[in-house]
């Protein structure tokens, strides 16, 4: 499966991560770590409760500020930029958080229209436009669109949560655990989609998630967050490192399981 | 067909662009006749705006192209793909695409189809729905009543629980509300009613000197403040302080499930957040009443020895001599149902909190304008009562 990111001449990786620090009060949550995303990749983040995998997003997509350590995203360092360039950089950028993260006084398709508004200068036609192909690109179905976040199911949140990512053609999209609360059947479904608008649109996609059929199912490389630092590589490869919580998290029952079940898929 | 032809040069659509080319446009079309467009350069987002308008003004928006040639696309998004298949007839007129682009192209046409397929719902509008959105805020005034109502029962059980059980009720919280609604209301309340007291006094005092009557501008401050102001601008008070914090807090609880999980564990949620909360107000409403009839006669006492020379000692003497103990006896006896109506309607607005954080907004706005509307409802209710039993 990982195709993409294997090709001989190494391209410009998508994220760049190095020596990133992170702290909380006597906490010391990353120490040195190094990560670097290829483009077109679909790089999965495990790690245990409180390792700090949704830190280590936020320091990426800039909402944390990283004590050392220095991240660029797209070749530019987002927390030093400023203005117009700050702004062009985000619309580059796509990110899903947990639950969605609609604003809850908007509509779906209000949602999704005000990230266009808001980097584009297009009419208000070919917004709405634009808001409803993404609205079905998400897979929701289009009366979605007028509806408010809270009368939508989790799932559907998360959905919309990433027709909103997705609004202005990211180059990257950044998932926090996009699988949470679904349903295994509907939590599939989201990874068809995920890997599907990854073939169509060229996205490269960092996911941050706990879910091992994710996993299995559509990431290229695997990133675990393991002593405060990142071992990287795809799944066979990891599975031969002698980390115990390498090997506890994939080599659980659990773990067989999604693997046995991905494997009699194919 | 001859505009068309006219229409028929390249079109140069958006700045030459720095990197690619040179001489060439960033993304442009050219009709090479009068069925078949080319298309080239990049078709992103960015281009979208313009070249959505350049293809409207000659005339090739809407399906009008029967076939698109796409070889010399150097980028395309969802957005350009969008523009592309919104031209013509049907997708598979798009020719020569570039194999990276073919699952986006195909992705964007059924996005398209689902689109277009499904009719756009219609707001309702006109005269027939304003009619219809009179009659169902009619019957929600109605069901709002009713509810209130039946909220307003369970709160007297969960309070005569209280009172047969004196120990099954939560000290903290409700200290801690005594203490919010409370003391921590002081310094805004007695400003207020010291206000409330100079300005009676000092209207008072302009007219009645006219009549040299200046010395019943103590009557008038001590009956005005003790038998309404006094309660009534405590009351106001508390309702804007205490009745939307109320509304707020069960608000955020049940919207974070809060109250859901205290049913589930057998635990009621009106005897757990509503309880504490209405005893604690009718306790510190009257206390508030007391102080803020204090702070506004020393308001009114102020006013009397700066504009009309009536020393303390005979404001004091003229007050216990104009008002009689009757007078502070019916501001008090409204407290308790004052605050009992604040406390009610602040905390079944918080339970009727559901879905989004604008409800908690638009609760708490309610909770505190029916807690108002309520308050003076009841000083009504005692005006015409008391003066119906001559008191």
């Amino acid at each position: 499966m990982t195709r993409k990111a294997k090709k001989a001449a190494r391209p410009e990786p998508a994220v760049t991560v190095r020596g990133l620090e992170n702290r909380f009060g006597a906490n010391l949550l990353h120490d040195g770590l190094d990560l670097e995303v290829l483009p077109g990749e679909v790089l999965g983040v495990v790690g245990s409760s409180g390792s700090g995998k949704t830190v280590l997003m936020r320091s990426i997509i800039g909402l944390n500020r990283p004590r050392t350590g220095e991240v660029s995203v797209l070749g530019e360092n987002l927390s030093a930029l400023q203005g117009r360039q700050r702004k062009a950089l985000l619309a580059r950028i796509g990110v899903l958080f947990q639950n969605g993260a609609l604003f809850s006084g908007l509509t779906v398709a209000e949602n999704i229209a005000l990230v266009l508004k808001l980097h584009t200068g297009l009419a208000p036609g070919p917004i709405d436009r634009l808001a409803r192909q993404k609205i079905d690109m998400a897979g929701l179905p289009q009366d979605t669109a007028g509806k408010m976040p809270a009368q939508l199911s989790g799932g559907m949140r998360t959905r919309a949560g990433l027709a909103r990512a997705l609004a202005l053609d990211p180059e990257i999209v950044f998932l926090d655990e996009p699988t949470a609360g679904l349903d295994p059947i509907g939590a599939a479904d989201f990874d068809r989609l995920i890997r599907e608008l990854q073939q169509s649109l060229g996205l490269t996609v960092f996911m941050v998630t706990h879910d091992l059929n994710s996993l299995v199912a559509i990431a290229d490389r695997i990133a675990v967050l393991v002593d405060r630092k990142i071992r990287v590589g795809p799944l066979d490869e990891l599975l031969n490192d002698p980390h115990p919580w390498i090997q506890a998290y994939f080599r659980g029952p659990r773990a067989r399981a999604a693997h046995d079940a991905a494997g009699s898929g194919h | 067909m001859v505009a068309l032809s006219v229409a028929s040069r390249t079109r140069s659509v958006t700045e030459t662009s720095a990197s690619s080319s040179g001489e060439r446009p960033l993304a442009w079309f050219d009709l090479e006749d009068e069925n078949r467009l080319r298309v080239g350069g990049v078709w992103r987002l960015a281009q979208v705006g313009l070249l959505s308008r350049r293809l409207e003004r000659a005339g090739l928006s809407g399906r009008a192209v029967h076939e698109i040639d796409a070889s010399a696309l150097t980028a395309l998004d969802s957005a350009g793909a969008q523009l592309l298949i919104r031209a013509v007839p049907s997708p598979d007129a798009i020719t020569g695409v570039d194999k990276r682009y073919r699952g986006l192209l195909r992705r964007v046409a059924d996005a398209e189809t689902a689109a277009t397929d499904q009719p756009r719902p219609r707001r309702p509008g006109g005269a027939g729905a304003q009619l219809a959105l009179i009659g169902w805020r009619t019957v929600g005034v109605g069901i709002r009543t009713w509810e209130l109502l039946g909220f307003f029962g369970l709160c007297i059980v969960a309070i005569a629980g209280v009172i047969i059980r004196p120990w099954t009720l939560d000290g903290r919280a409700t200290f801690h509300h005594l203490q919010a609604a409370g003391l921590n209301a002081l310094p805004i309340i007695g400003l207020l009613a010291f206000l409330i007291g100079v300005v009676v006094a000092f209207m008072g005092a302009l007219q009645l000197q006219k009549f040299s009557a200046g010395i019943y501008t103590v009557d008038m401050v001590g009956i005005a403040m003790l038998r309404e102001l006094g309660v009534l601008f405590a009351a106001i008070m508390v309702a804007g302080r205490s009745g939307s914090a109320f509304t707020a807090q069960i608000g955020t609880m049940s919207l974070n499930e809060e109250v859901d999980a205290m049913r589930t564990i057998g635990l009621d949620p009106v005897a757990v957040l509503a309880t504490p909360r209405i005893v604690a107000l009718v306790i510190a409403l009257p206390l508030l009443t007391v102080y803020a009839d204090l702070v506004g006669l020393a308001g009114g006492a102020v006013v009397s020895l700066a504009l009309l020379d009536i020393g303390i000692p005979l404001f004091l003497e003229r007050l216990s001599s104009a008002v009689d103990t009757t007078a502070f006896l019916i501001g008090m006896a409204k407290a308790p149902f004052f605050a009992a109506a604040i406390a009610i309607i602040g905390c079944f607005e918080g339970f009727k909190v559901t879905g989004s954080a604008a409800s908690v907004g638009r609760r708490t706005t309610t909770s505190v304008v029916e807690a108002i509307f309520a308050v003076i409802l009841i000083d009504a209710a005692f005006a015409m009562a008391l003066s119906w039993l001559n008191i």
